[in-house]
């Protein structure tokens, strides 16, 4: 009973919240693939971004709270640019020159955040202070907030999908772009406001995950191998399988670090990765054949 | 079937050869041109899989980094025999790509690329941890290895010429390969594989075929580099250099063999250069990048292609 109060429950607490935040991140990721065919290698640096704009943004207002709203609205527009300018012209090519454009894009804001603010870490401490009790254990209340506030992030998100004109666009052009734009409407705005929002979320995660991690320039390259296998576990594409299976790696990982060193549980990762894509790899919900 | 290599090709490799002999070779200049050749060479075998047989490899670094560790774990031990080094590299990175050719090849399209960029994630979170091969540090101060007893390769001069020698004798090997039959069959699983299957073709053992071949190819080169740099340490295994060596070939010319090289040389080069100028030479490299695949996306070598081509046209 010691045990599951003082050990198993709280990792399992941990795994969920990390779940959620990674759900952010992988949801922009998977709208974007579905939408452009591109896995955005620079997904990790915009969520990087996003903690450093919010280090930015909380020195000047000293408010943790300003800086969630700006931070993410700055970052979108920074992806909104960068769309436009490299990603637009891309359309019609394979999806190959996206990748590598990408991994490119993502060398650029990487360096470019050392040059801003520095190679060292960072850390911005946490808006709410102090713990709880909840069910026999201590919990900090900033990571139930983080909790709170991803879920409640990702539920607006499946309204704006299911309930809302815009939301009923998006998915219609992930679809079939082609005919969305026979239709009338202006097909490469539709990408290019998905894409800052997709930005904008990698945003919010980072910053959100910012006072339970570090900041570095490199903390994107640490995140989106994970944010990659979450999309193609979930299938490529879909939306609910992302979020499913970003819990199930959050939990996973977390449950796992009890009985193994954090190589072994990286390594278990991959393992059950390249299982899956092996023996299922249109993942939990994804379409047969997509990109195949 | 032509010659292997016009009067041009040797003409160029006499140029290669000569080049030593230039007054303001420093050593410097040296050791970059032995890295410009050796990631040309790299870029040339991945080249082999994306350009010739669509495949993209995201795990290159993986067979780069295994063969030189196969290098750096016999010269620590007091293995000094190059030839030694060099076999075992092949039969390790051999094995490793059996395995993972075996499962990636299975797969098309992005779903390739997932998987051999999580296999080498795999080999680098491995070596990344173990203390046998001094984990984060890498294994560092070797020896330099002997082509022959008591020829150690411990002058720029002798490293870049071993380069050279690798490099034609790998061009040679890719020429003939991309030439014969099964590098026609290649190009064909690349134009349109479903065809290539009902033609009756084993598509997944000529895939797994040219795998073998590109990773044992790159893992021969990355055996060369302990000579060089007198370490092996994991950020040689790390997705990003995996990622570098796409560079490289995007940056030559998909398909050209020819391209790649050129990419590899011009990457390395150009990443030395401006690092040795500014800080934030990343910013120029991924900018770089970024304009080849808006504006060239066929590299260097296609962008000459294409204006011949052109011109051809005109002409007739």
């Amino acid at each position: 009973m010691e045990y599951l109060s003082g050990v198993l429950l709280p990792q399992l607490l941990h795994g969920v919240v990390f779940g959620a935040a990674l759900g952010l991140l992988a949801l922009g990721l998977t709208v974007i693939f579905g939408l452009l065919g591109v896995m955005n290698f620079a997904h990790g640096e915009l969520y990087m971004f996003g903690a450093y704009a919010g280090i930015t943004v909380i020195g000047l207002t000293s408010s943790f709270w300003v800086a969630l709203v700006a931070a993410p609205l700055l970052v979108a527009v920074v992806g909104a640019l960068t769309e436009v300018a490299t990603l637009r012209p891309l359309y019609r090519r394979e999806p190959l020159y996206g990748l590598i454009m990408t991994f490119g894009l993502a060398m650029v804001f990487r360096e470019g955040a050392r040059q801003i603010w520095g190679g060292g870490m960072r850390r911005i401490l946490p808006p709410i202070e102090g713990s709880i009790p909840l069910l026999g254990m201590i919990y900090p209340k900033y990571r139930l907030f983080l909790l709170a506030m991803s879920s409640a992030l990702l539920l607006a998100i499946w309204l704006f999908f299911t309930r809302t004109r815009a939301g009923i666009i998006v998915r219609a052009a992930v679809q079939d772009a082609e005919m969305l734009d026979g239709l009338g409407v202006n097909v490469p705005r539709v990408f290019t406001l998905t894409f800052a929002g997709s930005a904008a979320l990698a945003a919010l995660a980072g910053l959100l995950l910012a006072p339970v991690f570090t900041v570095y320039p490199q903390m994107g390259v640490e995140v989106i191998l994970l944010a990659f296998i979450v999309v193609i576990l979930g299938g490529m594409g879909s939306l609910g399988g992302s979020v499913v299976a970003a819990f199930v790696i959050g939990i996973a990982q977390s449950l796992l670090t009890l009985w193994m060193n954090p190589q072994r549980v990286a390594i278990a990762i991959f393992g059950i990765m390249i299982v899956v894509l092996i023996v299922r790899p249109r993942g939990f919900f994804g379409r047969e054949g997509v990109l195949e | 079937m032509s010659k292997l290599l016009a009067w041009r090709g040797w003409l160029v490799f006499a140029v290669l050869a000569a080049l030593p002999l230039l007054p303001w070779m420093s050593k410097y200049y040296m050791l970059l041109a032995f890295d410009a050749l050796l990631f040309g060479a790299v870029a040339m075998s991945l080249d082999l899989l994306i350009g010739y047989t669509g495949l993209v490899s995201f795990g290159h670094a993986a067979f780069f980094g295994l063969g030189a560790y196969a290098t750096a774990v016999l010269l620590e031990r007091g293995v000094l025999s190059l030839w030694l080094c060099l076999g075992l590299a092949a039969v390790v990175v051999g094995l490793y790509a059996l395995a993972v050719s075996y499962f990636a090849t299975s797969r098309r399209g992005i779903y390739f690329a997932l998987l051999t960029l999580i296999f080498a994630e795999v080999v680098y979170t491995v070596f990344r941890y173990t203390q046998t091969f001094g984990g984060s540090d890498g294994i560092q101060g070797l020896p330099p290895p002997e082509a022959l007893p008591g020829v150690a390769l411990d002058t720029p001069a002798r490293l870049y010429y071993l380069v050279v020698a690798y490099l034609l004798l790998a061009y040679l090997a890719c020429r003939v390969i991309v030439r014969s039959h099964f590098g026609r069959v290649l190009v064909a699983i690349r134009e349109n594989e479903d065809r290539a299957r009902f033609l009756g073709y084993n598509v997944q053992r000529y895939k797994m075929g040219v795998c073998l071949i590109s990773a044992i190819l790159t893992g021969l080169a990355g055996a060369l580099y302990p000579g060089r740099a007198a370490y092996a340490t994991p950020d040689l295994l790390h997705w990003s250099v995996s990622g570098e060596f796409l560079i490289m070939v995007m940056i030559g010319g998909l398909g050209t063999l020819v391209g790649p090289i050129l990419g590899g040389a011009f990457f390395t080069i150009l990443q030395e250069k401006v690092s040795s100028y500014v800080q934030w030479y990343n910013i120029v490299v991924g900018l770089v990048l970024v304009l080849i695949v808006l504006f060239v996306p066929r590299g260097l070598l296609g962008l000459r292609q294409a204006l011949r081509g052109r011109a051809g046209r005109e002409a007739a």
